[in-house]
C-alpha cells in the first residue's frame, strides 16, 4: 500500500503579473501590468511512496523540493495532476508556525493540535509527553512571546511528533535546538521509521539523507529526475549539479600559465571510475599543459567531504617529491593506496603553483566528486592502522 | 447553494479548531488591557450618548436612547466583522502557507468570537434597556425571544461579509481601504442612531429612498431587534424589506462560494 502517491504533479507560479491583478485599478482597467510570465516549479512528478518507508528529496536551491513537500501537506494546491496521502499527515514545514504568541506555551499546544486535527481527549493525554520531550515544563505557561528561538522550535517539533502521525513531513528541520535535542530529535525520528511510519524529508545535507533514507528523489528544474538507492542519487546529484554544471562552491583561478587538462579518476585496473572502495587504490591522473618553461613547479591536491570538512590535503613540496622543470605537455600522477577515507562523497581539488608560492598557475577547487564504499563494517570518517593484542 | 452546506460540514468537523481560534481570539483581544472586555461594551455606551446629544443637537428631535442603544450595538457587532474580514487571511499569513487546515475556520473563527462578544455584551445591554424601560414605566416586549433569532440572522449575513472581504483583501489590498469608506457610508444608509420614524420625513419627499432603506439588511436587522424588546417600536415592512431580509442568506452564498472558489491559491497570494 502507498502513503503517498503522486500523479503527474504540477505547480505552475507567474514569475510577473501573480495569479490575479495587483490592484483594484489594474483589475478594473484589464491592465494587470507587466505581461504574466509563467513558470512551472514543478511539472509532470510521478513518484510513489509504500508505507514505512523513509524518503529524501535532494535537489539544488529552487529545484522544487519545499513546494513538493507544501503541495503534499495540502498548504499549497497542484495546478494539475494530484497528490494523495493515506493516514494523518503532519508536517515539520515550519516549526510554531501556527503558534500565537500572546498565548502561552500550554494553549499552543492545544491550538497548534487542533489546527493539526487532534482532539483535545488525545491531546490532553499526550501533553505531559509533549512538554517532557520539549523540557519545557517550568515555562509551559509563560507567553511563546518570550521563548527563546530554541524553546520555540522544540515546542513545535514535540508536538508535530507526538500527535503520533501516519505520515511525517519534514522540511530541513532536523537541526533545531542544541546538540542535546538534535540528538533526542534524530532519535524520535529513527523510532518513527521503526514503527513503520512514513516519512518524506527535504534536506541540503546529503549525509542525513544518506544515513536516513531508503531512497531519495533528486528533483532539478521541477523535475524528478532521478530516483533510487540514496548513495547512487546523491552521487548523481553531486556529479551534475555540484561538479561539471558550475555547482554550489566549486571554484576555478589562477594565471594559467599551465593549466590542468581532462583529469581522470582511475581505480586500481586503472579504468575511469567515480566510486572507490575503502583499501583501494584510487589513481589520478593529471595531464597538464604548460605554456613557458616553469621551474620546480609545485603540485598539489586535498579532500574535502560532502559538507565541506576538510579531510587532507598535500603538495609535492611537503612531501618532497622535486620536479626539476615543466615545459608543454605531461602528465602527472597521484596514487592514494591504500585509499583510508570511508563512505561517503568527497571532492578532490588540484592546484599549482610556483615553489615559492608567489604564483597560482591553476587552481581547481572541488571540481572532481567522487564517492567511497566501504565494505569493512568499520566505522567513522578515515581508515587507520589497527592492531588488537590480549594477554591472559 | 453547495457551499453553505459544505460549511457546516466544516463547522461540525472542526469545531475544536473553531472553538480554539475563536478563543484565541478573544483572549488576545482583551490580553493585556486593564478594562478588557469591558470595552466591548464601554465603546458603544458612550457612542450612544454622542449619537443622541448632537443627534438632538443638529437635527431638533430626538429618537429613544433606548433605540440607538440596540443600534449601535448591533452595528459594532457588523463594523467588528467586515474588519475581521480584511485581516482574517491576511493576518493568518503564516498559517495558510505552513498549515493545511480548511480555511473557511478563518472567517468562521472572526465571527464566531465576534458573535460571542456580540451576546456577551448584551449581558450589560439588557440591564440598561430595563433600567431604562423602568424608568419610563414600560418593560421588555413580549416577542423578546425573537431577538436572539435576529442575532443568528445578522451572525449568517456577517460571515457572508466576512468571507467576501477576507477573499477579496487576498487579491486586492485596495479592499480594506473600500471596506472603510463603505463602512462609513452604510452607517448614515443604516437605522443605527436613528429609527424609521425619524427617517419617515424622508421617505415622503423620495419614496425610493425608502425602499433603499429597507433593501438594506441591516435595516432589516436593527428593526427586528427594535421591535422584539421595545414595546413601542413598530418598523413596518414594506414589500423592499423582503429584499433585505433575504440579502442576508444571500450574501452568506455568495460569500462562501467567492471564498471557496479562491481559497486554494490563497498560500501562493501571500
Amino acid at each position: 500500500m502507498n502513503a503517498i502517491e503522486a500523479v503527474n504533479l504540477g505547480k505552475r507560479y507567474y514569475r510577473r503579473g501573480g495569479l490575479g491583478a495587483a490592484s483594484l485599478f489594474g483589475a478594473l482597467t484589464g491592465r494587470s501590468g507587466p505581461k504574466r510570465e509563467p513558470f512551472w516549479c514543478l511539472r509532470g512528478v510521478n513518484f510513489e511512496i509504500p508505507v514505512g518507508r523513509t524518503v529524501g528529496v535532494i535537489g539544488p536551491n529552487g529545484s522544487g523540493k519545499s513546494s513538493l513537500l507544501g503541495l503534499t501537506a495540502g498548504t499549497i494546491h497542484p495546478t494539475e495532476g494530484h497528490v494523495r496521502v493515506q493516514g494523518r499527515i503532519s508536517s515539520l514545514l515550519e516549526l510554531g508556525a501556527g503558534f500565537h504568541p500572546e498565548l502561552s506555551g500550554r494553549e499552543n499546544v492545544f491550538l497548534n493540535a487542533a489546527l493539526l486535527g487532534i482532539p483535545r481527549e488525545d491531546v490532553k493525554k499526550k501533553f505531559d509527553r509533549i512538554v517532557d520531550f520539549a523540557e519545557l515544563r517550568e515555562f509551559i505557561d509563560m507567553p511563546v512571546k518570550h521563548y527563546s528561538s530554541g524553546m520555540y522550535v522544540r515546542l513545535g517539533f514535540s508536538i508535530a511528533v507526538e500527535v503520533d502521525p501516519d505520515v511525517l513531513l519534514v522540511d530541513e528541520v532536523l537541526a533545531v535546538g542544541d546538540l542535546s535535542f538534535q540528538f533526542k530529535c534524530l532519535d524520535r525520528i529513527r523510532d518513527f521509521q521503526k514503527r513503520g511510519k512514513t516519512l518524506l524529508f527535504v534536506s541540503h545535507s546529503l549525509e542525513t539523507v544518506e544515513e536516513f533514507c531508503h531512497e531519495a528523489l533528486l528533483i532539478h528544474h521541477g523535475q524528478l529526475v532521478a530516483r533510487g538507492e540514496p548513495a547512487e542519487v546523491i552521487r548523481k546529484f553531486i556529479r551534475f549539479f555540484m561538479g561539471e554544471r558550475g555547482g554550489l562552491h566549486q571554484t576555478e583561478y589562477g594565471t594559467r600559465a599551465a593549466e590542468f587538462g581532462d583529469v581522470r579518476l582511475l581505480n586500481a585496473a586503472g579504468n575511469p571510475c567515480e566510486t572507490f572502495e575503502t583499501g583501494g587504490a584510487l589513481t589520478v591522473e593529471i595531464p597538464y599543459v604548460a605554456h613557458r618553461r616553469i621551474e620546480k613547479p609545485v603540485f598539489g591536491f586535498s579532500l574535502k567531504t560532502a559538507n565541506g570538512l576538510y579531510v587532507f590535503g598535500t603538495n609535492t613540496q611537503i612531501q618532497k617529491h622535486d620536479i626539476p622543470f615543466i615545459d608543454g605537455a605531461g602528465t602527472v600522477r597521484l596514487a592514494l593506496d591504500p585509499l583510508r577515507l570511508m563512505h561517503g562523497n568527497y571532492f578532490l581539488s588540484l592546484s599549482m603553483h610556483s615553489w615559492d608560492h608567489v604564483e597560482q598557475f591553476h587552481r581547481r577547487e572541488d571540481w572532481w566528486p567522487f564517492a567511497v564504499q566501504n565494505p569493512t563494517g568499520a566505522l567513522g570518517m578515515l581508515q587507520l592502522d589497527s592492531r588488537w593484542s590480549q594477554q591472559a | 447553494m453547495l457551499a453553505p452546506m459544505n460549511l457546516f460540514r466544516t463547522i461540525h468537523e472542526r469545531r475544536e479548531l473553531l472553538w480554539n481560534l475563536a478563543a484565541r481570539e478573544l483572549k488576545q483581544r482583551y490580553r493585556g488591557s486593564v478594562l478588557g472586555f469591558l470595552w466591548t461594551v464601554l465603546t458603544p455606551l458612550f457612542m450612544a450618548v454622542i449619537y443622541l446629544f448632537f443627534l438632538r443637537l443638529l437635527a431638533g428631535r430626538g429618537v429613544p436612547m433606548e433605540e440607538i442603544i440596540i443600534g449601535v450595538f448591533a452595528w459594532q457587532f457588523t463594523v467588528q466583522c467586515a474588519n475581521a474580514g480584511t485581516t482574517c487571511v491576511l493576518g493568518s499569513a503564516n498559517l495558510v502557507k505552513k498549515v493545511a487546515f480548511p480555511l473557511e475556520i478563518l472567517p468562521l473563527s472572526q465571527v464566531l468570537a465576534n458573535a460571542i462578544g456580540h451576546l456577551l455584551s448584551l449581558l450589560v445591554q439588557f440591564p440598561v434597556l430595563a433600567f431604562l424601560l423602568w424608568r419610563a414605566d414600560s418593560h421588555f416586549a413580549a416577542a423578546w425571544p425573537l431577538f436572539f433569532f435576529w442575532v443568528a440572522w445578522q451572525t449568517m449575513f456577517n460571515l457572508g461579509i466576512t468571507a467576501l472581504v477576507g477573499a477579496a483583501n487576498v487579491y486586492f489590498r485596495d479592499t480594506q481601504h473600500v471596506v472603510g469608506l463603505v463602512l462609513s457610508a452604510w452607517f448614515f444608509m443604516s437605522p443605527v442612531m436613528y429609527n424609521m420614524d425619524f427617517a419617515s420625513r424622508l421617505a415622503g419627499q423620495w419614496p425610493w429612498a425608502a425602499d433603499l432603506l429597507y433593501a438594506n439588511p441591516l435595516t432589516v436587522i436593527i428593526n427586528g431587534y427594535r421591535a422584539a424588546l421595545l414595546p413601542g417600536a413598530h418598523a413596518g415592512f414594506p414589500p423592499a424589506a423582503w429584499v433585505g431580509l433575504l440579502l442576508a442568506p444571500a450574501t452568506l452564498i455568495v460569500g462562501t462560494v467567492v471564498y471557496r472558489r479562491f481559497q486554494n491559491s490563497f498560500a501562493d497570494m501571500l
